[in-house]
């Protein structure tokens, strides 16, 4: 696993990558500190880092689209897969070299609100605080960039893909308000999520009777609780929709509420990308 | 040790390898021989971890390759058909990392196997040089340089000569040679010649099936008595038809031509021995005259040919007498299509 991540951190230094994401995040991050705390005299680190969350949309999909899609195109996931280090440990080696190279220039972050305590008073929890949960949204949107970078052999269509998948995380507060309205919509919707789930297991099961079974018995749990109880399902529907709102924890912490739901949320993120990463590594070598 | 047995990769209804079952034994090179598309690359990467059988299983010293991945895994250095070469890293920076990557802990002892390896291979010179600036012989060595680290016990090589020129090619396959003293080599190629010098036994491959296998002297001597029979005699065509047909072990009768008295046929013969005094003396007996009498024995490269270009795959057997061919080669034609094929190679 070492090797890896020195090879993949190295990698993006000596290629051009690395110094570019250096160079925006320093940028943008040095504007807005300039422009907010210093010459709005404002004290409120955590909203600089707020109006970062912008920049990580296109920044982020450009660390992950290499990892694994470079290596299948150049079959150099050949060596990898067929020396004696598991699935796991390449995954994590992979995925810890790029949230270390999104995280090397927020070294810079680190020092902005200890240069603010000079001026005043300023909440240096809040502004830390916040910087945590920065990190850890940005290691989320990487470990959803790392897998869509392995379902995939070219770079261009992972990056597009995970800055389309990161979009609809970020608007998706706006998108839930206009699904609030009916019922009727929470059904159609989780029908159509049943129709994807059966196909999807009589797929990979390669059996038809499988598939039907499945969306026979969730066809009819939808119906029976559209029925019995529509509001359950409604909310049902929104948590769903909350769970998909990958920013949403993070301006709450922006806003003070630092709470640990929001950490082991962000956690959970990045667990279940890894996992489902290796999965469609091991997949792959199925097909 | 490399035991495989019943292995089986379908690719949707596309079948690429078809129930194979072979043993490679420790310390002889091992030829996969077969046409491109023959199933070679693919039970290679299967035998390697690198993709999942459909069905079978393959033990690499005793572990399985599915349930011990890691332990199956360190007894073998693998060089697919494209070396697997980050094109950004120095060939010493490439080497230090693939010899981490097999667990070679220590610094020191990385630093001391790349040493090694590269003077194995030749590549002390070229150290220092980023991987996309090499050329494609060189780049072939760090490949095989990468599957020495590690200290595996087996080697397996994937068409290690293609695109070389002749001259690399010939110092690939003598450093083949060389490794075969150390290690257990398996390599594939759909080059006779090369298979035929390097290797100890042959696997031929076609159609996804174990077409033959055996030395390359046992497979082209246990065909040699299936030779074609080439004659010419006086007389006419029913009595040296008579004479011919009372040869036991002759078969397949064919007149060719039949002009001014004179009658050539080819008979082929499968009694396992050499029937041109048989022949000789059974026309001779019918007042026939022999003009002239040849026996065509089949070379590596026709038992190949007629093995691997079958339309329908017979089933494989473990023997390779047991293979029929389906027409009398033809000695020109086949000379021709493997230069061919070794041209398109280079």
């Amino acid at each position: 696993m070492t090797a890896i991540f020195k090879r993949e951190f190295k990698s993006c230094f000596t290629g051009m990558i690395g110094w570019v994401i250096a160079a925006v995040s320093l940028f943008f991050l040095g504007l807005y500190y300039t422009n907010r705390n210093l010459l709005y005299a404002s004290s409120d680190f955590a909203t600089v880092l707020y109006t970062m969350t912008m920049i990580l949309l296109f920044l982020l999909p450009a660390i992950s689209m290499r990892s694994f899609a470079e290596e299948r195109k150049n079959k150099t996931d050949q060596l990898l897969l067929t020396s004696p280090v598991g699935i796991p440990s390449i995954v994590a080696g992979k995925y810890l070299a790029e949230v270390a190279v999104f995280a090397l220039p927020l070294a810079a972050a680190v020092i902005m609100p200890l240069i603010l305590t000079a001026f005043g008073t300023v909440s240096l929890v809040a502004a830390y605080s916040a910087l945590l949960g920065y990190l850890l949204l940005g290691a989320a949107c990487l470990a959803v960039g790392t897998w869509i970078s392995a379902l995939t052999e070219n770079q261009i269509l992972a990056y597009l893909a995970t800055f389309g998948a990161l979009l609809v995380a970020y608007l998706m507060n706006g998108i839930q308000t206009m699904f609030t309205t009916g019922n009727l919509l929470a059904f159609v919707v989780f029908m159509v999520i049943v129709l994807v789930a059966a196909i999807l297991v009589g797929v990979s099961c390669k059996r038809l009777t499988a598939g039907l079974t499945v969306f026979c018995i969730g066809a009819a749990a939808v119906f029976i609780l559209f029925l019995a109880r529509p509001a359950w399902l409604l909310t049902a529907f929104n948590a769903v929709l909350d769970a998909l709102a990958l920013f949403e924890p993070f301006k709450d912490i922006v806003g003070g509420m630092f709470s640990i739901p929001a950490i082991v949320y962000y956690l959970s993120v990045i667990g279940l990308f890894l996992f489902m990463t290796g999965q469609a590594l091991e997949r792959r070598r199925w097909n | 040790m490399i035991e495989v047995e019943h292995l089986t990769k379908r690719y949707g209804s596309h079948t690429a390898v078809d129930d194979i079952s072979f043993t490679v034994e420790d310390g002889c090179i091992y030829g996969l021989l077969g046409p491109n598309g023959a199933g070679k690359s693919t039970t290679m990467n299967i035998i390697t971890g690198y993709i999942s059988a459909t069905d079978g299983t393959v033990r690499i010293n005793g572990h399985d390759i599915v349930e011990e991945p890691a332990a199956a895994k360190a007894c073998i250095g693998y060089l697919p058909e494209l070396p697997p070469l980050y094109q950004d890293m120095t060939v010493r920076e490439y080497l230090l990392f693939v010899a981490e990557l097999k667990g070679t802990r220590k610094k020191a002892d990385r630093a001391a196997a790349v040493e090694q390896v590269c003077a194995r291979v030749g590549l002390q010179e070229m150290e220092q040089r980023l991987i996309r600036n090499l050329s494609k012989g060189y780049r072939q060595r760090v490949g095989i340089a990468a599957a020495l680290l590690g200290t595996p016990k087996i080697i397996i090589l994937d068409e290690p000569t293609v695109g070389l020129d002749p001259a690399q090619m010939i110092e690939i396959r003598s450093l083949i040679r060389d490794l075969g003293k150390t290690h257990t080599v398996i390599l594939s190629s759909h080059i006779l010649s090369e298979v035929q010098s390097v290797c100890d036994r042959v696997l031929i491959i076609a159609h996804g099936r174990l077409a033959a296998q055996g030395t390359p002297e046992e497979l082209a001597a246990q065909l040699t008595a299936k030779g074609t029979i080439t004659a010419t005699a006086q007389g006419s065509r029913e009595a040296v038809a008579a004479a011919a047909e009372s040869v036991p072990g002759l078969t397949d009768l064919r007149i060719t031509a039949e002009a001014d008295g004179e009658v050539s046929f080819t008979a082929v013969s499968t009694a396992g021995t050499d029937l041109r005094g048989a022949l000789s003396q059974a026309l001779a007996a019918a007042g026939c005259p022999v003009l002239s009498l040849s026996a065509e024995t089949m070379s590596l490269e026709d038992v190949f040919l007629q093995l691997t270009e079958a339309q329908e795959p017979a089933a494989a057997p473990e023997v390779p007498a047991a293979v029929e061919p389906t027409e009398a080669p033809d000695t020109t034609e086949t000379q021709d299509t493997t230069e061919g094929k070794e041209g398109d190679a280079q």
